[in-house]
């Protein structure tokens, strides 16, 4: 009985990780690519904050973190259709605010510190049937609507510049991927918390564009790579009794720096010639 | 094209980025379809020209009309008959595009994005990069290419897209003589198909023989006419703001400047 039980908190743990980690590397390729990287970083971190908040008043933490990071996807999204250049800033200022507003939220009761680690690493091993049920959807969702507007948002990413002067409303689609991530992101903050949430939109697709030479092989092999980094570290962790969301992380983390060194984009071969004492990055 | 219907028109344009002038009181007019060329110095404003036609920058003062449209009124529709190659040196080496996904993009954004590419869009890209004379190129990464070879792909995104007008800025930008020749080989056969060309340019040696008109461009229009009329040392000296040469070998012309960028 006892292993029953044990084996269908595995099984649903597992679906809940690859079901983030495919999500993820399919709306992250499109970020990563458009270097907004820090977006999903500080989403994450907003949404954080939007949860802590919304936890010490009283209110759903999915809710709060669903409103500031959707804020903050709007502020984005308007500040680089209007390409004045304060995106960055804005970003950079987000993750310091949202990190003042966890940590002052947190000040008020010592009660909160369990919560807040819930939200940070996630438990993916408590994951209900309703959690699995709404990552599902909206990871079907996202899917969807990527499919429906998939050449938009390529040629948007590619070029911006021709692809807003041939007639394609290219702010459209800024709006469109910064929404996707915020809404994914508090759907996977917590299920696999904020720090591995942010690890998955973000480490696959850069390992991926080391490699692949088009938008689908990027889209591709970030897949690939988020379907074993959810594997090995899911093994690994239940192996070693570590951290699932943590370990995962560090596994994407450790296929992130192999795709640098091995990157043939780069000349490829940066390891070889590190070992040859050549390299002199 | 009708005549009532002016290809591109500036009346009495100024366009300002931060209270700074980048065009004052441009005003021309090309009727029919021409090879035109925009030549002047650095700051000139000769891209910001190409982005007001767009409608990508709206002009503090002036009206601007092209393909017979108000581009402040509807600069989508504009857009959507207008071919653009972008300053290669702007583009995103990094970025994961095989050639195929570069030409096709021009088919595509011709058509609703959510319907799907057919078989006689595909071919359209194709006799698009056969024109340009790279269809051996089709599954390249476009980053694997020199800069002759991109500077082709990107003008047959824009063949592509079947413009009725196109708009070039500094195609011919670090791009070898061959690749140069060609280019503006497959641009003069587009004027006589029928395509209205407007190119920017610091470089107009390898234009010299084939341009219809020629702009001289210092943020105000110095001057506007058929290239045998403006091709003078005084006229292209006033463009640029020092001294120009222009030496004439038979039928041929070079144009020399201090920088050698005229």
């Amino acid at each position: 009985m006892l292993e029953y039980i044990l084996s269908q908190i595995v099984i649903r743990a597992l679906i809940a990780s690859l079901l983030a980690s495919l999500t993820s590397a399919l709306v992250g390729s499109f970020i990563v690519l458009r270097r907004l990287s820090t977006m999903g970083a500080a989403i994450a971190h907003v949404c954080f904050a939007g949860a802590m908040v919304a936890y010490v008043t009283d209110v759903d933490p999915s809710l709060g973190a669903l409103s500031m990071s959707l804020t903050l996807a709007t502020a984005i999204s308007y500040a680089r259709s209007r390409r004045e250049g304060q995106s960055e800033a804005i970003l950079g200022a987000a993750i310091g605010i949202s990190s003042a507003i966890a940590a002052l939220a947190l000040s008020l009761s010592r009660e909160y510190s369990a919560v807040a680690f819930s939200y940070l690493v996630g438990d993916v091993l408590g994951v209900s049937e309703r959690e699995i049920a709404l990552l599902f959807t909206a990871s079907t969702i996202t899917l969807v609507i990527v499919a429906l507007l998939y050449r938009g948002l390529k040629y948007s990413t590619l070029d911006p510049e021709t692809a807003e002067a041939m007639g394609l409303r290219v702010e459209v689609y800024e709006y469109v991927l910064s929404f996707l991530a915020a809404v994914l992101l508090v759907v996977e903050m917590r299920v696999v918390g904020m720090i591995l949430a942010q690890v998955y939109i973000v480490a696959p697709a850069a390992s991926a564009w080391e490699l692949a030479h088009s938008v689908e092989g990027v889209i591709a092999v970030a897949a690939v790579l988020a379907f074993i980094s959810a594997i090995a570290g899911f093994s690994i962790s239940l192996a070693f009794n570590l951290p699932t969301s943590a370990t995962i992380g560090i596994v994407a983390a450790v296929i992130y720096v192999l795709s640098l060194l091995l990157s043939p984009k780069r000349r490829g071969r940066c390891l070889l010639a590190f070992l040859k004492r050549e390299c002199r990055v | 094209m009708s005549s009532c219907k002016p290809l591109i028109a500036f009346s009495h344009v100024d366009v300002a980025y931060a209270h700074e002038l980048a065009l004052i009181d441009v005003t021309f007019t090309i009727e029919e379809p021409a090879f035109t060329v925009i030549v002047g110095p650095n700051g000139a404003g000769k891209t910001t020209l190409l982005r007001a036609a767009l409608g990508l920058v709206k002009p503090v003062r002036g009206r601007i009309i092209v393909l017979g449209i108000d581009v402040e009124k509807d600069p989508w529709r504009v857009r959507r008959l207008v071919g653009y190659v972008p300053q290669r040196e702007r583009l995103d080496q990094t970025m994961p595009a095989l050639v195929r996904d570069v030409v096709l993009m021009g088919v595509s954004l011709r058509k609703p994005l959510t319907r799907r590419l057919t078989r006689r869009d595909y071919e359209k890209a194709e006799q698009a990069l056969k024109r340009v004379g790279l269809e051996e190129l089709w599954d390249e990464p476009f980053t694997h290419l020199s800069g002759g070879q991109q500077q082709r792909v990107l003008i047959a995104r824009a063949l592509a897209a079947e413009p009725k007008l196109l708009l070039l800025d500094e195609p011919l930008s670090g791009v070898d003589p061959q690749s140069q020749e060609a280019i503006v080989k497959l641009l003069s056969e587009m004027v006589k198909g029928g395509v209205g060309v407007v190119m920017v340019t610091h470089d107009l040696n390898p234009l010299i023989g084939y341009v219809d008109y020629l702009m001289l461009l210092n943020k105000r229009v110095i001057a506007f006419g058929r290239p045998s009329k403006l091709l003078e040392p005084e006229v292209l000296s006033k463009t640029y703001g020092r001294r120009v040469h222009v030496f004439r070998v038979g039928s041929t012309c070079f144009v020399l400047s201090g920088d050698s960028h005229a």
